[in-house]
């Protein structure tokens, strides 16, 4: 268990939207099982916090649900990026990359000092 | 945004619960569901999925949680919660609850009803555009200027954009439909609407062409009731005292001038208003000053600019006309308050009046705060269960601080209503003043803010205590059934302490009340120096319907002969000021002819009357004659009274003796015996009568001329036949302030019957309340102390030891009040005696009477309790819990 990272606060988020812009509508195991297997089952995802994020999320406009049938068969509650999602993903990603990237440069050796 | 439209979907979950719970429900169904499938199909057995699905959920219960706190918001609902707690629990205690309101509520009603004032008086902005910029400017010790000093200020002062002068009170008879009426105007600068900002609701203010024209503004007040809100009135004409205005505007409603109490129902330009007041000097002399003078900043400009002109134009004056303008620097206030001395007095009086609102509302907090120690002390086994099942103490003090604040909310809407009722019968209240003044005063927002901030905080405060102590119960001693409020060891609990505080309020309270009411009694049994019963006086002003001053003296001499001569009627006399008629004309007075000779000269009253003044209204005539056979054209006669004689004579006869003021030499016939001629308040003044006749081209009176009649029988009943005998003379006379001398002096006892009313209503609720709150106290100990009296009896103690133990207790908390009340007391009737008439601060009986008075009070309070102890069953007493 312990070699598995857990998710940090905040990305949860992003993970949720780009997986969702990435596979269309979805539903909450659906989401959970694809960003443990997005990470190459490095993350230990809680998927008992999923739902109060999805919740957030959809309190805030960024995604929409419905209740349909899976491929299974079963009924289940489906999450579909709104168009403010869309903008959102495009956003957040900006931002990430920006932010992993001043902190790659903390972190690389130092060369021209 | 989004965290905007957040918060909204929040909200909308917190109200659409049960449905979002099954949702969820759902939701979480078909998530396990397509887990366990999914463990099944990686071949474990249904139950290994169906645990490793819940595993790796982070259990059911802890996500629903998790789930419920992100859909609604939790804070919102806990609040919820305590409130539908509380009100099910006041209602559950209607009486505790009643008691609770109606004390907080009289106690704020009485704050709300003082702070009214506070808003209407000094708060609320001049009804002008931008209130914030216009400034009245004054003298030290002078509210009204002279006419130069008015130019000066136009010419000379940068800072203002617009300065405007004004006379406060021009009378004028209206006519048309129905009797002629007397109605109280303005004489302002044309640039005065401008320099207000004062939009009209119709027509227009004045245009810089007609300083001299006869237009006049009408105030909405006077536009609604003689002309039925027609628009069609502007352009048209108008009749003042007989001569024609054309109306120009119509001023909007609620705008009485730029004075906070003065009722101005109509507006003419300064240079047409010699046709209705004689005598505004726009003349070089700088010695009257007559005009109220206004300015507007100019935009950009600080009051504080204003002020370093003002100085520096006050001190070229000084040094060009050291005579008058020496030592009279400007000084100026924001427009809408009353003339700096006046506000000063307005304070006070206010400041002592919310200093006794609080401590009535202080008191009324005290026992509210100790009925809810009771009701903790009930509650504690509650208390101590919900703490043992896991309650945190936070949370039970967050509830009863709900409780408290709910009940103060509650004081807070019975107190404004109460305060409605109060402002209205405040405002109904005649004022002792013959020219229109505007005093209604009434509940507006500030009075509501303050109303709601007042009731919120001292809902916190009366809460807060008991709050504290009773989340806090000994938890041994309260599931055993003991009292768990009490810590063992501690005599003084905060219970003695709130009504020790009380008791000594009460004591400050009482004082204050028999201090008013005493001055009450002193103000009855002053001598007015006249005979007030069987009087009659009604008003007239010729002046202001055309008359000459030689037509003016037939016109009253006529109106006396025809009423003297009524059936019915003993004497008839006129006077230009009557007795306590707030108003006077002065003039410092020096013996013999000569002009003045320094600043020593005693100011005098001067006042004109008829012969016979002082028959008819039973004025003592000391010596000499009355006035009577003196001519208009011939030397001056004057009748002086007791005081200016002492001023003046000494011991000296005065008789045929010559005296000068305002530059008219008079010789004196008579003595007369001293009169109230303003104000009840006031002490001797020296007071110079004169003849009518010989001065009634001199500068008039705001009052007109009032007659005064002796009548046989009740003075109501000739009042119909005096006024037709005015209509039989001059068909559009005006006739004005008609009353019976008794209702007059009534009137004139309005400051000290307002404040001792006041004083006394005030005076009752906190003797009430704290004669209640003792009462609640010492039940509250006999009911704590039942067993140990039953052991104290059944060991052998007599039913009277256990009444006096239970006596004496109550009467140390009295005592203890008494020492801490008594010498604040003394203390603030230092205060109360600084603007009141006939209050001696120390008033012996007051403070000798008080304490005892108290003291019986708290006696018959602790008493019953005391019965109740010693009527203790000793058995019955022992066998309890």
């Amino acid at each position: 268990m312990s070699d598995k990272a857990d998710v940090w606060q905040g990305t949860l988020a992003l993970m949720v939207l780009k997986t969702l812009e990435s596979m269309g509508p979805q539903h909450g195991y659906g989401i959970a099982r694809r960003i443990e297997q997005t990470s190459g089952d490095r993350l230990q995802l809680n998927y008992g916090t999923l739902y109060p994020a999805l919740l957030k999320l959809e309190q805030e406009g960024f995604i929409r649900s419905r209740w349909s049938v899976s491929e299974n068969n079963r009924r289940a509650k489906f999450y579909d990026l709104t168009k403010a999602g869309q903008r959102q993903v495009k956003k957040a990603t900006a931002e990430w990359e920006e932010t992993t990237a001043i902190l790659a440069r903390f972190l690389a050796p130092a060369e021209e000092a | 945004m989004r965290r905007l439209r957040a918060l909204w979907m929040r909200l909308g979950g917190f109200l659409r619960k049960p449905q979002g719970d099954s949702d969820f429900e759902a939701e979480l169904a078909s998530h396990l569901a397509m887990h366990i499938e999914d463990g099944i199909r990686a071949g474990l057995t249904p139950e290994d999925a169906r645990r490793q699905a819940l595993i790796r959920l982070g259990g059911a219960e802890q996500t629903r949680q998790a789930y419920r706190e992100r859909r609604g918001l939790p804070w919102l609902e806990t609040l919820v919660h305590d409130l539908a707690y509380s009100l099910r629990r006041l209602a559950k205690h209607p009486a505790m609850t009643a008691i609770a309101v109606l004390s907080i509520g009289l106690g704020l009603g009485a704050n709300a009803t003082i702070f009214s004032m506070v808003s209407r008086f000094v708060l609320r902005p001049a009804p002008v555009g931008d209130p914030s910029t216009l400034l009245s400017v004054q003298r030290r010790g002078e509210t009204a200027l002279s006419w130069p000093l008015y130019n000066d200020l136009r010419e000379q002062v940068k800072s203002f954009s617009g300065v405007a002068g004004y006379y406060p009170l021009v009378p004028a008879s209206i006519a048309g439909r129905g009797e002629p009426e007397r109605v109280y105007g303005q004489a302002v600068s044309i640039n005065f609407f401008d320099a207000a900002e004062l939009r009209m609701t119709h027509g227009r203010g004045f245009a810089n062409s007609e300083e001299n024209q006869p237009v006049v503004v009408l105030g909405a007040g006077l536009w609604h009731r003689r002309f039925h809100d027609d628009p069609a009135m502007v352009g048209k004409t108008v009749t003042l005292s007989g001569h024609m205005f054309t109306v120009v505007g119509v001023a909007p409603a609620g705008f009485h001038g730029i004075d906070p109490i003065l009722d101005a129902q109509f507006w003419v330009p300064l240079g047409s208003a010699d046709r209705l007041v004689p005598s505004l000097p726009r003349g070089p002399d700088r010695n009257q000053g007559w005009l109220f003078v206004v300015g507007r900043l100019r935009p950009g400009a600080t009051p504080t600019q204003a002020a370093v002109e003002l100085n520096a134009l006050a001190e070229r004056l000084a040094r060009s006309y050291p005579n008058t303008d020496k030592d009279k620097p400007f000084i100026f206030v924001h427009s809408g308050l009353l003339p700096r001395e006046a506000q000063n007095g307005l304070l006070i009086f206010l400041t002592a009046l919310s200093v006794v609102a609080l401590l009535v509302l202080a008191i009324a907090g005290a026992n509210v705060a100790n009925l809810l120690f009771a009701q903790a002390s009930g509650r504690q086994r509650e208390m101590a269960v919900r703490l043992a099942l896991g309650a945190t103490h936070g949370r039970l003090q967050r509830q009863m601080l709900v409780e408290s604040v709910l009940l103060g909310l509650g004081g807070g809407v019975l107190g404004v209503l109460l305060s409605l009722w109060a402002t209205q019968t405040l405002s109904a209240i005649q004022l002792p003043v013959q020219f229109p003044v505007d005093m209604r005063i009434g509940v507006d927002w500030r009075v509501l803010l303050f109303s709601f901030g007042l009731s919120i905080l001292s809902g916190l405060l009366l809460g807060v205590a008991p709050a504290w102590a009773a989340a806090r119960p000994l938890l041994g001693s309260a599931l055993k059934g003991e009292d768990a409020l009490a810590r063992p060891g501690r005599r003084w609990t905060l219970r003695n302490l709130l009504t020790v505080a009380q008791i000594a309020m009460s004591v400050i309270l009482l004082s204050m009340t028999g201090l008013f009411l005493r001055s009450l009694q002193t103000a009855a049994s002053i001598d007015i120096g006249f005979r007030p019963q069987d009087l009659l006086s009604m008003s007239v002003d010729p002046r202001v319907h055309g008359y000459t001053p030689e037509r003016t003296v037939e016109f009253l001499n006529q109106l006396r002969e025809r009423v003297a001569a009524l059936p019915g009627a003993v004497s008839a006399a006129c006077t230009d000021y009557p007795p306590l008629s707030m108003a006077s004309n002065r003039a410092p007075f020096h013996f013999g002819g000569g002009p003045n000779s320094g600043k020593n000269d005693p100011v005098t009253n001067l006042i004109m009357v008829t012969p016979g003044y002082f028959e008819t209204l039973g004025i003592e005539r000391v010596a000499g004659r009355d006035f009577g056979g003196e001519t208009a054209s011939g030397a001056k006669i004057a009748v002086v009274n007791r005081a200016f004689v002492k001023r003046v004579f000494g011991d000296e006869n005065p008789i045929g003796q010559q005296v000068t003021g305002g530059g008219v030499t008079y010789q004196i016939v008579g003595v007369a015996g001293n009169v109230k001629t303003q104000t009840l308040g006031e002490d001797l003044t020296p007071v110079l009568y004169r003849s009518l006749q010989q001065n009634i081209g001199a500068r008039p009176s705001l009052l007109g001329y009032t007659l005064v009649v002796h009548t046989a029988g009740h003075p109501a009943a000739m009042s119909e036949a005096v006024r037709r005998q005015i209509y039989g003379l001059d068909r559009s006379m005006a006739v004005f302030n008609q009353e019976t001398m008794e209702e007059h002096v009534y009137s004139a006892f309005f400051l000290p019957r307002l404040a001792a009313m006041l004083f006394g209503v005030f005076g009752g609720i906190g003797l009430v309340l704290a004669t209640v709150g003792l009462y609640g106290v010492m039940s509250y100990a006999v009911s704590r102390r039942t067993r140990e009296i039953g052991i104290r009896m059944a060991m052998g103690a007599q039913p009277g030891t256990v009444e006096r133990l239970v006596l004496r207790q109550g009467l140390v908390l009295t005592l203890i009040a008494m020492v801490l009340g008594w010498p604040a007391a003394w203390m603030l009737s230092k205060l109360a005696a600084s603007f009141l008439y006939g209050i001696h601060p120390h008033d012996a009986l007051t403070f000798a009477v008080v304490p005892p008075f108290l003291a019986v009070i708290a006696l018959v309070a602790c008493w019953i309790p005391a019965r109740r102890a010693a009527s203790v069953e000793p058995m019955m007493a022992l066998r309890t819990e």
